[in-house]
C-alpha cells in the first residue's frame, strides 16, 4: 500500500501499554490521526502486522528479554525515526529501579523462583536508547495527550519537534500554586520533566516524578534541600528511583561514595 | 469581551513574506546554497539591508531561525544564504527544493559599519561557515571597488571539499584588485594548487599592511578565533578596528525574546558583529 | 492631578458599572493564604486584603501562550484573539512599575503589537498596600506611583482616594459621578500623610540598589555565583514569578488535518537550562552560575543603565517563591557584602566540608 501518507509503526514492549491506550483515547482527533499516517503496526488497535520500511516508529516499554532486544533492533533498521514514548521507553520505569545486577537477579529469583524461560531470556529492564539511537523522546506516564499531538503533528509533516525540557516547576508556577518545598513536602517538581500540566501539585499532592528525571536536573541541590528539611534520606532515594529508571544510577553511586 | 478586529495600525514585525527559493545546491556536503526572491516583486526590492546583517527563515512546520545573508545589497532582488544542516530548522529547509516556498524577515541586526570603513584597507578572514556573512562584505567591496583601498580575503578549510564556495574563490584570484588567499588544512585531492596549512600561515603573504587604516574583518570557528586575532594584534591592528560576527539562539530578532541576551545588549539589536574590543569588555561573547 | 474621593461601599456599586464594558480582573484568595488575579464573574470573589499574588499581572496582558499567527505557504493571518477590552483592579504599586518597565520594553526599537495591542485595552486600577518582611519597593523607589495607572485607590479607614492618572480613568469616574465625591477634607489629607509616614516605617528590609550596578561589575567572579550556581534548582520560578522578565519562545505547531500551522509564543525562563541551546546542541549558557549572573546583571545593572532604575521592583516574588532563597534579597546582601542566612550558603558548606 503506497498512497503518499507516511508509514508508522506503534510497537509496545514492557510496559503496561497505557502510552499506547492514550493514543487511543484522542477520540476528537483519532479519526484524523488514521487519516493522515499509514499506521502499519499499532497491536492495540489492530493485530495485523506488517514487516515493511516504515517512516516513524513510536515505541513503548523498556526492554527486558532477549527478544526484546532483538525487536528493537529490527525495528531500528525498519524505521527512518525512532521516538521513545513513555518513561519506561525513556528512562526504563519502573521496572529498571533495580540497576544493581546482583540486587535484580535476587528480585528475579524472589519473583520466578527458578522456573525456566524457554523462548526467551529475561535481562534487567532499560530504556531503549541502552540499545539503539533514539531520534526524539517523549516522556510521561502515560505521555499526554497534548505532546504527543504535538509530536504527531510535527512528524506528520516531516518534522521533529523542538524538544525543549523543563522541569515541572514551569507549568506548577504558570497554574499560581504555592511552591511544596516551601511549605516543607518533599516535591520532585524541580527534578522532573514538565508534561502532566502539575497535575499533582495543583492539588496539594508533590510530584512524585512519573515523568522522568529532567535534563539538567539539580539532584545534589534538591537531596541536600529535603535533608536539611529533616526528611528520611533512604525513603528520599526511593522515591527519586522510582521513576528515574537507569538515568540516576551515577547519581546514586556518587551519594554512596559522599555518606561514606 | 472579545476584540474581534486588530486594532493596530502598526507593521507586525514577526509576520514573515512568503518567499520562493529560486536556485539551491550543494556548496559542500553539509553546507547548502539558497537563492531566495520574495514573493511580492515590490517588498523584494524594498528589502534593503546593509552586509552583516541577518534574516529570520521559517519552514512551514518546523519554525524559524536566523542566517546570515550572503548576497550583497549592491545586487537587490535576490537574497542568498549558506546553510549549515545543524537542527530541526536547517533540516527541513535541506529538504525544500527550487520553487519551494519558504517565510522570511528582517533584516536584522547592526550589520558592519560600512561608513567607517569605506576608505580603509579591508582584510578579510573567514573559515567554515564563516563565508556566509563574509561573501556579503567582499562581493559588496568588490561592486564598490573604489570606495575601498586594498582589499584581501584569507580564506581558510578543513579541505578542498569543505572549502564553502570554493569555485566561486578560486575564480576571484583572477582578479587584480583583489588579493585572494586560500588554504586547506590538508589536500586529501592531491589537485590543490593553492596553500596548505590552517588559516594563519597566509597571514605572511599579508606585505606592507598599514594598521592604522585598516579594518579587519572575521568569522569562522571558535578555535579560529584565538589564533586569528592573536595575528591581527601582532599585525598591530586596532581593537576597535578588528570587527567579527557571532551566533547566539534567537527567536525573534528584534530584541524581545531574550535569548540572544549578553550583559546588557541583545546580539539581535546591537550585534551580531562586534569589534574585538566589545568583546574584551563584555565577558561573555565569545 | 484629579483626585477624588469614594465610601467604601461605594466601591463595588463602581467595579459593577465599569465592569460592563470590559472583563474585571482583581486578587482573589485561591485556598487558605495564595492570591492569584482572576477574572470575575462575582465581585464578592475579590480579596483586596492581599499583599502579593503568585504571578503578576502581566500574565493578563500576556498569558503564558498565545497565537501569533497562522502559517501557510502563501499567508500569514494575524491572531489577536488574547486581546480584550480589560479592567484590572487592586494594583500594587511595584506590579505598576513592573508594567511600566514593560509597556518600554516592548516598545524599545521595535513595537511588540502582540504586547501593545492587549496592554491599550487594558485599564489599571491600582490600590494600596502595605509591606510584609518581603516587600523591598522601598529600596527600589517603586512603593509609591506617579504615573502608569488609570485609577489609583488609595484607602484610609473607610473611604478610598481615588488619583486620576488618564483620561480614560476620568471617563470611567463620569460612568457613575454621582458615587465620588469631588473635596477632599484636611482631615483626609492629615489621615493619609499619616498612613504614609506609617507605612514608611512598616519595611523591614533595605537594600542598596545604587551600589548593585558596580558591584554586579566589580564581583562578577565572585564565589558567590558559584555557590548559587550549585544550589539553584533551574526551575524558572523566579524568572516566572517577575513582574519584569519577558522572555518567550516561538513554537511552530502544524494544525492535524490542515495546511497551516499555529504560530505560538510562550513564555520561557532564562534561568532554564536549554534556554541558550542553539541549533547543533551548544549551550552558551550551561552553567546554573551563568544563567543566574545573567538573570541579576538584568535586574540589579542594566535598566538602571538604560532606564535610570532598576529592573527589579521589590514585589519580593522571587523571595516568597525560590525554595533555595536565591532571591534579591539574599543575593543583593551579599553582594553588598553582608553575610545572609540562606539555603544556598549553608549548601556550599555542606558539600564543600
Amino acid at each position: 500500500m503506497n498512497n503518499g501518507k507516511l508509514k508508522i509503526g506503534i510497537f509496545e514492549l514492557t510496559g503496561c501499554a497505557g502510552d499506547a491506550l492514550l493514543i487511543l483515547d484522542c477520540e476528537k482527533e483519532l479519526l484524523d490521526i488514521f487519516k493522515a499516517v499509514d499506521i502499519q503496526v499499532f497491536l492495540m488497535a489492530s493485530s495485523e502486522v506488517t514487516d515493511e520500511k516504515l517512516d516513524i516508529a513510536l515505541v513503548e516499554g523498556s526492554v527486558s528479554t532477549e527478544k526484546e532486544i532483538e525487536e528493537l533492533k529490527d525495528i531500528r533498521e525498519r524505521a527512518e525515526v525512532v521516538v521513545a514514548i513513555g518513561i519506561c521507553a525513556t528512562v526504563g520505569g519502573i521496572q529498571a529501579r533495580f540497576t544493581d545486577p546482583k540486587e535484580w537477579e535476587n528480585k528475579y529469583k524472589e519473583v520466578y523462583g527458578d522456573i525456566e524461560m524457554t523462548h526467551t531470556k529475561a535481562v534487567p529492564s532499560k530504556p531503549i536508547d541502552a540499545y539503539i539511537t533514539v531520534d526524539t523522546y517523549l516522556p510521561g506516564c502515560p505521555i499526554g495527550k497534548d505532546q504527543f499531538l504535538n509530536l504527531f503533528t510535527r512528524v506528520v509533516k516531516g518534522n521533529l519537534p523542538e524538544r525543549y525540557p523543563r522541569p515541572v516547576c514551569v507549568t506548577c508556577k504558570y497554574n499560581e500554586n504555592d511552591c511544596l518545598l516551601n511549605k516543607g513536602i518533599a516535591c520532585l517538581g524541580p527534578l522532573t520533566e514538565d508534561g502532566c500540566g502539575s497535575i499533582c501539585p495543583n492539588h496539594n499532592v508533590p510530584c512524585f516524578g512519573c515523568w522522568g528525571p529532567v535534563e539538567g536536573a539539580n539532584l545534589t541541590s534538591e537531596y541536600h534541600l529535603l535533608q536539611e528539611k529533616g526528611f528520611d534520606i533512604e525513603a528520599i532515594k526511593k522515591q527519586m528511583a522510582n521513576y528515574s529508571g537507569t538515568k540516576l544510577v551515577e547519581f546514586f553511586k556518587q551519594l554512596k561514595k559522599e555518606s561514606k | 469581551m472579545k476584540n474581534e478586529n486588530k486594532v493596530s495600525t502598526y507593521e507586525n514585525p514577526f509576520l514573515p513574506e512568503p518567499a520562493r527559493i529560486v536556485r539551491t545546491y550543494h556548496l559542500t556536503e553539509d553546507v547548502k546554497f539558497f537563492q531566495v526572491r520574495i514573493a511580492d516583486m515590490e517588498k523584494a526590492l524594498s528589502f534593503k539591508y546593509k552586509i552583516g546583517q541577518f534574516a529570520m527563515i521559517s519552514v512551514l512546520g518546523a519554525g524559524e531561525a536566523p542566517f546570515s545573508i550572503s548576497s550583497t545589497p549592491s545586487r537587490p532582488g535576490l537574497l542568498e544564504f549558506c546553510i549549515r544542516k545543524t537542527g530541526i530548522v536547517t533540516e527541513a529547509i535541506f529538504r525544500l527544493k527550487e520553487n519551494d516556498m519558504i517565510g522570511i524577515r528582517g533584516p536584522y541586526g547592526n550589520g558592519f559599519p560600512v561608513e567607517q570603513m569605506r576608505g580603509n584597507d579591508i582584510l578579510i578572514t573567514m573559515g567554515g561557515l564563516g563565508a556566509a556573512p563574509l561573501r556579503s562584505v567582499l562581493l559588496y567591496c568588490l561592486d564598490n571597488r573604489d570606495q575601498f583601498g586594498r582589499v584581501i580575503l584569507l580564506h581558510g578549510a578543513k579541505k578542498p571539499s569543505e572549502m564553502l564556495l570554493r569555485e566561486e574563490f578560486l575564480s576571484l584570484k583572477q582578479r587584480q584588485d583583489l588579493e585572494c588567499h586560500l588554504s586547506v588544512d590538508k589536500d586529501d585531492t592531491g589537485n590543490w594548487t593553492e596553500n596548505t596549512g590552517v588559516v594563519t600561515t597566509l597571514f605572511p603573504k599579508i606585505e606592507n599592511l598599514v594598521p592604522s587604516s585598516t579594518y579587519a574583518l572575521v568569522c569562522g570557528p571558535p578555535v579560529m578565533y584565538k589564533f586569528v586575532l592573536k595575528e591581527l594584534l601582532k599585525l598591530n591592528i586596532p581593537k576597535d578596528q578588528i570587527l567579527m560576527t557571532l551566533e547566539r539562539r534567537m527567536k525573534c530578532g528584534v530584541g524581545k525574546c531574550g535569548h540572544c541576551a549578553i550583559d546588557y545588549i541583545y546580539t539581535c539589536l546591537d550585534g551580531p558583529v562586534f569589534t574585538y574590543w566589545d568583546v574584551i569588555h563584555m565577558r561573555e561573547l565569545i | 492631578m484629579k483626585i477624588v474621593k469614594l465610601k467604601k461601599e461605594n466601591l463595588f456599586p463602581f467595579l459593577e458599572e465599569i465592569s460592563k464594558e470590559a472583563d474585571l480582573w482583581a486578587p482573589t484568595k485561591v485556598e487558605s493564604d495564595r492570591h492569584k488575579f482572576q477574572a470575575i464573574d462575582d465581585l464578592d470573589q475579590i480579596d483586596i486584603e492581599y499583599t502579593r499574588t503568585i504571578l503578576p499581572p502581566r500574565k493578563i496582558i500576556l498569558p503564558p501562550t498565545i497565537n501569533m499567527f497562522q502559517a501557510s505557504d502563501k499567508e500569514y493571518k494575524e491572531d489577536f484573539s488574547h486581546v480584550s477590552k480589560k479592567i484590572i483592579f487592586g494594583i500594587h504599586p511595584c506590579d505598576l512599575h513592573g508594567l511600566l518597565i514593560m509597556d518600554n520594553f516592548f516598545t524599545h526599537e521595535f513595537y511588540d503589537p502582540y504586547y501593545m495591542e492587549s496592554r491599550k485595552n487594558t485599564l489599571l486600577l491600582g490600590h494600596s498596600c502595605w509591606p510584609d518582611e518581603n516587600c523591598l519597593c522601598k529600596s527600589t523607589r517603586t512603593h509609591i506611583i506617579k504615573e502608569g495607572y488609570d485609577l489609583f485607590f488609595s484607602k484610609i479607614d473607610d473611604t478610598y482616594i481615588v488619583w486620576i492618572g488618564s483620561s480614560k480613568g476620568d471617563d470611567l469616574i463620569r460612568a457613575k459621578e454621582d458615587l465620588f465625591e469631588e473635596d477632599i477634607s484636611d482631615k483626609d489629607i492629615k489621615k493619609y500623610t499619616e498612613w504614609g509616614d506609617e507605612r514608611d516605617k512598616a519595611f523591614q528590609t533595605e537594600i542598596n540598589f545604587d551600589s548593585l550596578r558596580d558591584l554586579m561589575e566589580l564581583k562578577y567572579d565572585d564565589p558567590l555565583w558559584k555557590k548559587v550556581g550549585n544550589a539553584c534548582l533551574a526551575c524558572g520560578s523566579c524568572t516566572n514569578v517577575c513582574p519584569t522578565c519577558n522572555c518567550y519562545n516561538i513554537q511552530d505547531r502544524p494544525v492535524l488535518g490542515e495546511n497551516y500551522s499555529e504560530i505560538k509564543r510562550c513564555w520561557d525562563a532564562c534561568t532554564l537550562e536549554n534556554y541558550s541551546e542553539v541549533a547543533g546542541g551548544e549551550n552558551f549558557r550551561e552553567k546554573r552560575s551563568d544563567r543566574l549572573k545573567l538573570w541579576y546583571t538584568h535586574k540589579f545593572q542594566v535598566y538602571i543603565t538604560e532606564y535610570g532604575k532598576p529592573g527589579c521592583v521589590g514585589c519580593g516574588r522571587c523571595i516568597s517563591t525560590c525554595p533555595v532563597d536565591i532571591n534579591v534579597k539574599t543575593v543583593g546582601k551579599s553582594l553588598d557584602g553582608e553575610k545572609v542566612d540562606s539555603f544556598w550558603n549553608r549548601l556550599d558548606k555542606e558539600v564543600t566540608k
